[in-house]
Order: C-alpha cells, then sequence, then structure tokens
C-alpha cells in the first residue's frame, strides 16, 4: 500500500508510455490466446488422422501437414504472448541480486541490444522468405499435401512480428517505471512495478504464484 | 588477425556464457549473438548477407515443418491438464491411501506418482513446484523428517525428464536423429532402476529409523474395503491407463509419439470431464500454459538453431573437432568430458537450453564415438543420450546449485531450511551416481529393450 500524502492513490495507468504498453499488451495476449487455443483443434485433427488412418485406411498426407500448421502456428503466435508474461526462460543467479531500478535498465538495454535487432532480422528475411513462397504459388512436396505453403511460411515473420512488439511494449513499461521514479513519482513507479512481472524477485513470483497453484491442482472437492 | 577470425566462434561461445548471465531471456540472447557474430564475420569477410536467409530457412526446417515436434505441445497439453484438473493430486491421495501401513509409505507413493505422472510437463521448475504443493504439507504434517521428505520430492520429481513420455526426449531424439520411440524404450529401464533404487533406499532408512517417517493411523482412508475399491478405480485405475495407453501405442508400433500424444491429450480432457473438472477456466488456463511454455521451449529452439548455423558458418564444428583430436581422449574420456561438461551446466541451466544449445555441438562427436564391444556400433548415441539425461537430473539435484533443490525451498513452508533440503538430497544424489554408473557400467539396461521390441 502506497503511503501518498495527499492521500490520493497514484494512477500509473494513465501515464501515456504504459497506456501504450497497455493496449499492445491486449493486442498480443489475444494473438497469444488465439494461438493457444490451436492446441484443441490440433488435438482433434491427430484423432481423426488417427481414426480414419487405422480403421477407414484412408491415410491423408492433408491432415498430418495440417498438424504441424497448427503447431507452428500455435507457438509463433504465443512468442509475444510468452515475454509479456515472463515465461521465457532467464538465468537468474546474477539478476536476482539486481535491485528493480537495475532490472528495468537491463530489460530496456537487452531489448534494445538483442530482442528488436533479432526480431527484426529474422522479419526481413522471413518475409522473404514467405513472399519466395508465394511468388511459385509453392504447394507441399508431397502429391496430395496442402497448397498455398506462403500462408504458415508468413506465420514466421508474423510471429517474430508479435515478439517484436512485445518488446516494445515491456520496452515502454520499463522506460515509464524509470521515468516515474526519475520524476520523483515513487509511489506511482512502486505501484507500477507491482504489475511488471520482469521486475519481480524470481523467489517472491514462485511463492506467489504457489499460492494460486496450490489451490488450483487440489481441485475444489 | 587470422587467428583472431579462427578464434570467433571460441569468441562467440563466450559471449553467449556472459550474456546469459545477465538476465536476459535466453531465447532472445541466443539470437542476438547470432546476429552480433553474424555481422562481426561479415565485416570480416567469413560470412555472407544471404546466410542470414539460410537461418530462415533452417528455423523452418527444424523448428515448423518437422511432424516429431507436434508432440511437445500436445504433451504439454497432456501434463498440464492431469495437474490442473486435480487427476495428479486424486492419483498420489489414493497410492498415499494404499501405502498407508508401510513404513515411508508417504515417501514411497510420491516416488511411485513421479514414475507414473513423468508426463507432467517435464519442466524441472514445473514439476518440482507441482510436487511439493502436492506431497510436502502432507508429510510434514505427518512428522516425516523435513530432510527425508524434500529429498524424495526433489528426486521423484525430476524423474519426469528421463521417464517417458518426457518432452526432452523427443527433443533430444529429434537434434540426434534417432527415432524418438527407440529413445523412450532405451529411456524405461534407467527409469524404473533409479525409482527402485529410490524405494529400497527408502524402505531400508525408514525400517531403521522409524521415527523419520511414522506410518499413518489406521483410521486414514476410508471406511471400508468397497470404498477404497471404488477409489482405486476412480482415481488410480484412469490415469494409469492412459499412460500405458499412450507408452504401450508407441512401443508397440501401433502409433507414432504425435499420435500417441494427441491421445493422450484427448485422454487428459476425458479424465478431466469424468471427475467433472472441466470447466471453462480450467480449460482456458491449461490452453494458456501450454501455449506459454510452447512460447519458451520454441522461442529457444529458434533463438539456437540461428546461434549454432551462424557458430558452424564460422568454423565452431571443425574447431571443436580440432580440439577433440588435439585432445587425443579416446571414446571413453570424450564421453567423461561431455559428461562433465553437461554436468556442471545443468547447475546453471534447463534441459531446455542444455539440449538446445549444447547438444548439437555434441552431435558429431557423438557419431565418431566407438565403444568396441561395450556398445554396438548403432546404438552408441541412444545409449549416450540415456546417460546425458540421468545426469542432467543428477545435476539438477546436486546442491548448491540444483535447480529442483531451487524451486523446491521457494514453495516449501519456511519452516523448511535450505541445509536440511540439502542434507535430505545427498542420499539421492549418491544413488543417482549408482544409476549412472550401472547404465555407463551395463549398457543392456538402456539398450536389451528397444533391441527386443524394436526389431
Amino acid at each position: 500500500m502506497s503511503m501518498d500524502n495527499s492521500g490520493s492513490v497514484p494512477v500509473p495507468e494513465r501515464h501515456p508510455l504504459v497506456r501504450l504498453s497497455r493496449v499492445l499488451d491486449r493486442g498480443l495476449t489475444l494473438a497469444g490466446m488465439v494461438g493457444s487455443w490451436l492446441a484443441i483443434p490440433l488435438i482433434f485433427i491427430i484423432i481423426f488422422d488417427i481414426v480414419t488412418r487405422r480403421f477407414l485406411v484412408l491415410g491423408s498426407t492433408k491432415l498430418q501437414e495440417m498438424e504441424w500448421h497448427l503447431h507452428a502456428a500455435l507457438f509463433l503466435l504465443a512468442l509475444g504472448f510468452g515475454y509479456l508474461r515472463n515465461s521465457h526462460v532467464r538465468i537468474e543467479v546474477v539478476r536476482e541480486r539486481f535491485s528493480q531500478i537495475w532490472k528495468a535498465r537491463l530489460e530496456v538495454t537487452g531489448i534494445s541490444l538483442f530482442l528488436i535487432p533479432y526480431a527484426a532480422l529474422v522479419i526481413w528475411f522471413g518475409l522473404d522468405f514467405a513472399e519466395r513462397s508465394f511468388s511459385i504459388d509453392e504447394v507441399s512436396s508431397a502429391l496430395t499435401g496442402l497448397s498455398h505453403r506462403w500462408i504458415i511460411k508468413s506465420f514466421v515473420p508474423f510471429g517474430m512480428l508479435l515478439l517484436l512488439l512485445a518488446g516494445i511494449a515491456v520496452l515502454l513499461r520499463n522506460l515509464a517505471y524509470l521515468v516515474l521514479l526519475e520524476t520523483g513519482q515513487t509511489a506511482a513507479a512502486m505501484e507500477l512495478s507491482k504489475s511488471l512481472p520482469e521486475l519481480r524477485n524470481p523467489e517472491e513470483e514462485l511463492r506467489a504464484a504457489a499460492a494460486q497453484e496450490a489451490q488450483a491442482i487440489r481441485g475444489e472437492q | 588477425m587470422d587467428t583472431l577470425i579462427t578464434l570467433m566462434p571460441v569468441l562467440m561461445f563466450l559471449a553467449l556464457a556472459m550474456l546469459l548471465f545477465s538476465g536476459f531471456p535466453v531465447a532472445f540472447v541466443l539470437g542476438g549473438v547470432a546476429l552480433g557474430f553474424g555481422f562481426l564475420g561479415l565485416a570480416a569477410d567469413v560470412f555472407s548477407f544471404i546466410e542470414f536467409f539460410n537461418i530462415i530457412s533452417r528455423i523452418w526446417g527444424g523448428v515448423c515443418e518437422n511432424l516429431i515436434l507436434v508432440a511437445v505441445p500436445m504433451f504439454i497439453f497432456m501434463g498440464t491438464m492431469l495437474e490442473r484438473s486435480g487427476v495428479a493430486n486424486d492419483l498420489l491421495h489414493c497410492l498415499q491411501v494404499l501405502l498407508r501401513r508401510v513404513p515411508g509409505g508417504l515417501a514411497m507413493s510420491v516416488t511411485i506418482m513421479g514414475t507414473i505422472m513423468a508426463a507432467t510437463t517435464g519442466i524441472i521448475g514445473a514439476s518440482v513446484v507441482m510436487m511439493t504443493l502436492l506431497a510436502l504439507p502432507v508429510m510434514l504434517e505427518r512428522q516425516y523428517h523435513p530432510s527425508l521428505a524434500t529429498g524424495t520430492i526433489s528426486a521423484s520429481g525430476t524423474l519426469g525428464i528421463l521417464i517417458p513420455p518426457s518432452i526432452m526426449l523427443v527433443i533430444m531424439a529429434d537434434l540426434l536423429s534417432i527415432s524418438v520411440g527407440t529413445l523412450f524404450v532405451a529411456a524405461v529401464f534407467p527409469g524404473l532402476v533409479l525409482a527402485s533404487l529410490y524405494i529400497v533406499y527408502l524402505f531400508f532408512r525408514t525400517r531403521l529409523n522409524p521415527t523419520l517417517a511414522p506410518p499413518l493411523p489406521a483410521s486414514e482412508g476410508p471406511e471400508s474395503n468397497a470404498e477404497l475399491v471404488s477409489m482405486v478405480f476412480r482415481s488410480f485405475v484412469p490415469p494409469i491407463f492412459l499412460i500405458f495407453l499412450v507408452l504401450g501405442s508407441i512401443f508397440a508400433g501401433f502409433a507414432t509419439p504425435t499420435e500417441a500424444a494427441g491421445v493422450g491429450a484427448l485422454g487428459s480432457i476425458l479424465l478431466a470431464l469424468f471427475n467433472r473438472r472441466l470447466q471453462r477456466a480450467v480449460l482456458k488456463d491449461v490452453v494458456a500454459r501450454t501455449g506459454l511454455t510452447c512460447a519458451m521451449i520454441f522461442g529457444i529452439f529458434i533463438g539456437a538453431t540461428a546461434f549454432s548455423y551462424v557458430f558452424r558458418s564460422l568454423g565452431g564444428d571443425d574447431l571443436i573437432h580440432a580440439f577433440v583430436e588435439h585432445m587425443g581422449l579416446g571414446s571413453w574420456g570424450i564421453l567423461f568430458l561431455m559428461m562433465g561438461m553437461v554436468f556442471l551446466l545443468g547447475f546453471f541451466f534447463d534441459w531446455v537450453e542444455i539440449t538446445l544449445i549444447v547438444l548439437p555441438l555434441f552431435a558429431p562427436i557423438m557419431e565418431t564415438l566407438d565403444f568396441g564391444t561395450h556398445v554396438a556400433a548403432g546404438l552408441v548415441i541412444p545409449w549416450v543420450a540415456v546417460l546425458i539425461a540421468v545426469n542432467l537430473q543428477t545435476s539438477f539435484l546436486t546442491p548448491p546449485f540444483g535447480f529442483a533443490l531451487f524451486y523446491l525451498k521457494g514453495v516449501a513452508p519456511p519452516s523448511v531450511k535450505i541445509q536440511m533440503v540439502y542434507r535430505g538430497i545427498i542420499p539421492f544424489v549418491a544413488l543417482q551416481l549408482v544409476g549412472l554408473g550401472f547404465v555407463i557400467g551395463f549398457p543392456e539396461i538402456a539398450l536389451w529393450l528397444p533391441g527386443v521390441l524394436l526389431d
């Protein structure tokens, strides 16, 4: 709880950088969840493929190709979503000793030096990759496979674009935190930092997640 | 200048190692280092711009257009669903009731649970957290010694990376170009040997010192036998049946691992439905967690693909070969060198990073290994892969860094001190080393079953 003298609750959410970050967050979460839900049709396509293959001896290359199409779309759509939720693995041995300010600075540096150039490069060549496929109207190398290979190939640059946008969203929210601190709005910065998973101590986060998890896995009996 | 260019892959690796410790996500550090050294290579005229395009082709062919890897999201979904729908919890409870009269029964039920539920996602952090939350409170409440309790939980919770269906084995098989089925089958006995070692240890330890693990009061569990039977049929039989269905269909050659994983995922939904726990919120949660875990794994997969491509292109493979030849170690020496490296890396990295970054470097060396009559030539790779798996599990348990211990301590009640966790794990690390020694000394433990089943 913040101890602001004026008595008003600090609202970091009004900060323009935070607002922009939240807009991106919403869009990327939607894309990530759409990708994640693809797991369900994937299950049913595999089952349908097994049933028709084993029992009706149909054997469809189209179904099998659809399986990896969905798998690729699933993780590519979720890449950015994963970064927003801080589920990409980090080596915490050194970082866990950093203060929140240094964590925020590190995140800003990492995004600018690594994430954005890397994502931009893959987008650039990925577009070329998808475009070549489109221009020759590439189809499956198997006779009975799926056509329109460019659609799924475009998911490579698209997924990386989502990752790039996620990088920008995380960059903005960390910049906002640093700016708030810099301008003396400590209470608002503290409030904001609570919603930034990348600034939390891994041990604290583990405990917080565990409390929630304990309830879920025991089930409501 | 020329030496500098020759040594570029070494510098690249050192840069990676240092930058990973910055704590920025591994997936993006890999990508960033690949990009940076790609441009350095361009400047030194040993890398061409068009090669960046080849990286995309590699990512496409290796990670996207790959029917084997479809098993990964499906196994993750299955494990998460079994955990989130309470099936895992019911199974553990049922095992506890069944073993309630045995000294150390609670600890043994945890080991058996770890063996059966190896399907649970297979990410060390997630499995250990789940096992700790499920089992530790009960054990402490029943006056189990905290060291014994935490040791059992960490060791059993990490068995999942070794015992099929483990997603680590799927990815290892894919990277080493061997069949997933073979590697699954090869890992069965080593996994069971370890689980048996744990149980034998728990049996004797609790016999010699019953105060460590008091048996449960007779009043524990259902009143009548009819209730007990109904409990077994409700919570024990269905998940066991599902796991046997998944593994059996792979081992019998009826289904590919991808197909079996799909069946497992559907089965986990049906089990949740059967337990009346398939609420919308649960399904949404499982789906989101599956998506996030896949993003994490394949994010690193993509980054590691870019990294290995640039590393190779700069001559990294040749350098490793030259180095290994220069050392003149022979096959056994190389094996122990690799095992030592994997063990050390396991202090800091989860299997996802180790398999994806280091295994591609080891793969060409592994192909040259020759153990004469000890291991048949065609079976060296599955054998070494199993050794690496056991080795990694040991590394996750070894104080003071052990990954599993960190996660266990993180979610254990504050009364459990880290010293107790360290003390409790030592016997299990010793058992791991015994198990590892067995598989090294008697490769048949891993290789007999594939020979029988898959011929």
